[in-house]
This record gives C-alpha cells, sequence and structure tokens, in this order.
C-alpha cells in the first residue's frame, strides 16, 4: 500500500548554518518527495540602503552579507570600485588582502567543521574547531578591531599596515593549525560515523554540476577543477604557488574532503604571503568620501569564497552614490535550486548535513 | 595580445549572428560587452551558451534608469575555456517590463527571475515559480525601483512607539541634548 505524503517543514531555525531559511519537504515515509524553499526571513534592504549611501559607507553593510566569511565580500566590492575608477592598488595591500582572504577562509572552514559535523549530531569536533577559530579572531581583532565584521579591505587598499610584529603573530598561529588538523583527521575523517552518514548523500554527479550552476568546493567535490583564483586571478594569486584539490564523488565526503585539503591550502598562501610581501604603501588614498564621484559606467568583480563564487555588481551614474550594487552569493544557486533538486529521494536525517556542504548561508540570498 | 585576438574573435563571431547587437571592447581586463534587443536575449544566450563555451552564468541584475524611462537587464557570462566574462544587456519599458523565461537556459536563472519580478516588477513570459520569494503579501510596488520611497512608506506603513519621539533624529537629539551645533558637513543629513 502507497504510503500518504506528509508536509514537514524543516526550519527557519537551523542549529548548523547560519541565518533562517526554511525548506518544505513533502515526505513519503522518511524519504522527501519534494522540497521547497522558501526564504523572506533576513531580508534587509541592503541594496536599496547603498543606493542612499555614498561610495564608502556601504562598508558598514558589506561585511553583513554573509556573517561567517565577510571578507570577500568586502574585497570584490572595493575591487569592483577599483575597476569602475581605474584605481592602482599598491601592491603590499595586494598581499595583505590575500592573507586577510585566507585568513577568513580558514575561519569560515572552521565555523564548517562545527557545522557539518552538529548536522550528524557529532559535537565535539565544533567544540575544537570554533574554540580554534578565535586565535584567528584575535588576529583580526589586532589588525583590523573588530573580530568578525571587519571593514578592513576598501578602495584603494587596505585601511591599515599590519602592526609590529604581527606576520610572526600569523606564522606562530599557522604553526599551531597544521599540528591541530592533524587531531580533527582523527576526530572527524576517521570516525566511521562521520563516513557512514556522508559517503553516497547528496550526490552531485559531474555532468549536471556545470548545469546546475555550482560553484566552489562544491563543484570541486564533483571532479571538476575550478577556482577563481587560478581561472581569473585577482589581487597577487597568480603569483602564488598552490594547488586546487578536487574529489571524484560528488557526495558529502568529497566536498569534505576538498575543504579538509583546502585548509591546508590555506595555511600555505598565508606562509608564501608573508615570506613575499614586499614593504612599502599600503593605500592608495582616495579622494573626500562625501564628495567622491565615480565614473559612469559598470563593473563586476568575483571572488572565490568558502562558499565559491561571491560577486559584486555596481553601476554608477557618475555621482556619489552607487545607482545599483547588486550582490551574487553561491548559496543564491546552491540554496536554492540545487538543494531543492538534491534533496529530492534523500532522508530526513540528511537534509542538515546536505545543506551544510552546499554552503548554504541564507543571509546572502536575501542581502 | 592573445586576449585581444580571443576577444575579436566573439566579437566577429556575435556580431555575424546577430546584426544588431552593438558590442563594446575597450575594457583592460578579460571583458566583453554587448547590448541587444530583447527579442533576441534568448537566442544569444543560446549561442553563447552552446556555441561559444561561455557555460557559466554568473549573475543576472537589473537597473533603473528612471530618468530614461527604461529598466536594463545585465546577464554576466563566464567562459572556463576562453577565460573571458561577457556582459549581455538589454533595455525594457519601464511601464511594462516583459521579457522571455530563461531557466531552461540555466536552471538558476529561475531565482534571479523571481528576485526581479518582485523587486522590480519584471514580468518574465512562462516563469514557472511561487509568486512570493522574499517579500511577504507585499501589496506595494515593486520596491527596489528608484521611485519607491523607503522612508514615506515605512512613515505611512508604520507607527512610532510613544516614548521614542526623541530617537526620530540621532543628531538633532544630541544637539539638544549636548547644546552642540550639528558639523556642518553633517547638516545635509539631518531632517
Amino acid at each position: 500500500m502507497r504510503e500518504k505524503a506528509t508536509t514537514l517543514y524543516f526550519g527557519p531555525q537551523h542549529p548548523g548554518i547560519t541565518g533562517n531559511m526554511m525548506i518544505r519537504l513533502k515526505v513519503e515515509g522518511d524519504t522527501i518527495v519534494k522540497a521547497t524553499i522558501e526564504v523572506g526571513y533576513l531580508h534587509r534592504g541592503f541594496e536599496k540602503l547603498q543606493e542612499k549611501r555614498n561610495w564608502l559607507q556601504s562598508f558598514t553593510l558589506l561585511c553583513r552579507f554573509c556573517v561567517p566569511e565577510p571578507d570577500p565580500v568586502e574585497e570584490s566590492y572595493a575591487r569592483a570600485v577599483e575597476l569602475l575608477e581605474g584605481r592602482e592598488v599598491p601592491e603590499r595591500a595586494k598581499y595583505i588582502r590575500v592573507m586577510m582572504l585566507e585568513l577568513a577562509r580558514m575561519g569560515a572552514y572552521m565555523l564548517w567543521y562545527g557545522g557539518q559535523n552538529a548536522s550528524l549530531g557529532l559535537y565535539t569536533m565544533g567544540q575544537w574547531s570554533v574554540g580554534d577559530r578565535n586565535y584567528i579572531l584575535d588576529l583580526f581583532e589586532e589588525l583590523t578591531g573588530g573580530r568578525i565584521y571587519h571593514m578592513y579591505i576598501w578602495p584603494g587598499g587596505v585601511r591599515r599596515d599590519l602592526p609590529e610584529g604581527f606576520a610572526d603573530k600569523v606564522l606562530r598561529t599557522m604553526d599551531y593549525f597544521e599540528k591541530r588538523l592533524k587531531d580533527y583527521d582523527d576526530l572527524m575523517f576517521s570516525s566511521t560515523i562521520f563516513r557512514k552518514r556522508t559517503q553516497g548523500i547528496g550526490i552531485i554527479p559531474k555532468e549536471k554540476a556545470v548545469e546546475w550552476g555550482v560553484v566552489g568546493p562544491v563543484l570541486r567535490g564533483s571532479g571538476i577543477h575550478s577556482d577563481i583564483r587560478i581561472d581569473d586571478p585577482y589581487e597577487v594569486y597568480d603569483k602564488l604557488d598552490f594547488i586546487v584539490p578536487t574529489e571524484e564523488g560528488g557526495d558529502i565526503w568529497s566536498r569534505a574532503l576538498v575543504r579538509r585539503q583546502e585548509v591546508r591550502q590555506s595555511i600555505h598562501i598565508i606562509r608564501q604571503v608573508i615570506e613575499k610581501m614586499p614593504q612599502g604603501e599600503y593605500y592608495n588614498r582616495i579622494p573626500n568620501p562625501l564628495k567622491w564621484a565615480l565614473p559612469k559606467g559598470d563593473a563586476y568583480a568575483r571572488t572565490e569564497a568558502v562558499r565559491g563564487e561571491v560577486g559584486m555588481y555596481i553601476v554608477s551614474d557618475g555621482s556619489i552614490h552607487p545607482r545599483r550594487t547588486h550582490f551574487r552569493g553561491a548559496a543564491y544557486v546552491h540554496a536554492i535550486t540545487l538543494l531543492e533538486n538534491l534533496l529530492v529521494g534523500e532522508n530526513i536525517s540528511d537534509v542538515a548535513a546536505i545543506m551544510n556542504s552546499l554552503g548554504t548561508c541564507p543571509p546572502e540570498i536575501e542581502r | 595580445m592573445q586576449e585581444k585576438k580571443i576577444k575579436n574573435k566573439i566579437i566577429k563571431r556575435v556580431k555575424t549572428n546577430f546584426k544588431d547587437a552593438r558590442d563594446r571592447n575597450d575594457f583592460k581586463y578579460n571583458r566583453l560587452d554587448f547590448s541587444v534587443k530583447k527579442e533576441i536575449i534568448p537566442s544569444v544566450l543560446f549561442y553563447l551558451k552552446d556555441e561559444m563555451g561561455f557555460i557559466h552564468l554568473s549573475h543576472i541584475s537589473c537597473v533603473d534608469w528612471l530618468e530614461e524611462g527604461e529598466l536594463e537587464v545585465v546577464f554576466i557570462l563566464w567562459s572556463p575555456e576562453e577565460k573571458i566574462k561577457v556582459f549581455v544587456r538589454t533595455r525594457l519599458d519601464r511601464d511594462n517590463p516583459v521579457m522571455d523565461n530563461l531557466d531552461m537556459i540555466w536552471r538558476q536563472a529561475n531565482t534571479y527571475e523571481r528576485e526581479l519580478r518582485e523587486m522590480y516588477g519584471i514580468q518574465f513570459t512562462g516563469l514557472e515559480a511561487p509568486d512570493e520569494f522574499i517579500l511577504e503579501d507585499w501589496q506595494g510596488p515593486p520596491p527596489m525601483r528608484r521611485d519607491f520611497d523607503t522612508e514615506a512608506y515605512s512613515n505611512e506603513t508604520y507607527f512610532h512607539r510613544p516614548g521614542r519621539e526623541d530617537a526620530e533624529d540621532v543628531r538633532e537629539t544630541i544637539t539638544k541634548r549636548s547644546g552642540e551645533d550639528i558639523p556642518d558637513f553633517a547638516k545635509k543629513y539631518s531632517r
């Protein structure tokens, strides 16, 4: 006898991800037959607000687009402004930006370690990784004054130079993380529970991945070599040596393996940046921000974040206010059309893990 | 040099197939720009995706040119092979913005279209999606249009909590309390 379908409301509160969104699941037994994403819990009208502000005032909003990793958003906006204006950025500032972006990537991956494991009921990992993330936040605090929101990367360079002895602190933190990641492997990747709950779950086939608009570590987890840092290099990524890991499986496990290697690559990149960073200016001063008008035109700059491609499209009509700013987040694609597809046929108990593995971040969907 | 060659090749092929496409190729970085009529948008995008390798849809955005009475829809595509991004733009009549649905080319276009429908009032013919996306029970005009005044709307729709009147303008309240003048540069931001 065919079981009757039941509607199950998943969310809008989730323990594993930042922000609120709801999935309306139609289930038969504990198998999902249809999933509908409903967003609308976090709309703050940032892009409308930006139209009323001048070009620099947007930064207080930008870092709130996606809380776990705000720096790529700031960087893409700053770079879009620079592209539009044709403003040069000092070499040192570019290196500092890469260091910030990679530190932010590591910080966001530490949260992901916690979220991904918590979605499977493994809570110890989160206690460790979120605790370790504080060492990165300490660095941010010393450099920018803020632990979570930095507003540090801005048009023309960065807001201030590295404090004395900061580079050594970064290197010491990297040494710590390198040792610490071995513990993470023992706890997470050697865990039978983790492996059994993630292998073969939430599979994105290689041939479908590009068609569905998948980006970032999720795409690399499906065996496609794609990374904006290599394909469309920005800042000084073309001068650095790092590999882009890929895995063939396309399931949660493969995506986890990709991320596991990417944290190590970030450490590798940060060490190179510290070693190669030149002396000199860190900021190409902009004119009085209250009178600063950009030339007429538009620009789109994109950055590789932990979730994948994030980008900022800005349009100027020649005035001191943006005509339009439009943010593109990876979750915009992953958490709606892709997730709706992916959940069909899966078990209810895997929904949270699949959501997490896609890097779902509702604040960047609604902005 | 190599990049310039690729750019010229793409422009030539697009202009051969779509005669009235206007192009821009004066960018110093890996970008191309085409303006086309809205009727041929699906065929241009199909062509760029299937024939030219622009398989990745980066972004769909909309800009309101209120003074000109037009909405501009911009598609940003990326070719992983040629390492070029291409902007395809079209203009719609602001009073009757209708264009074809494009989610058969890229599935994720569906989400962008839902947002543009809600925020700019653009109707995509054949778009199959729930009516509401971000806004709930929205009765007003499309809120991202330039002529939508957020302040006036919130003054009409919501009321001030009694006892909080002094918090209406932070600068004036501080001035009243401290007796200091508002600095000149901040005056224009005060009501």
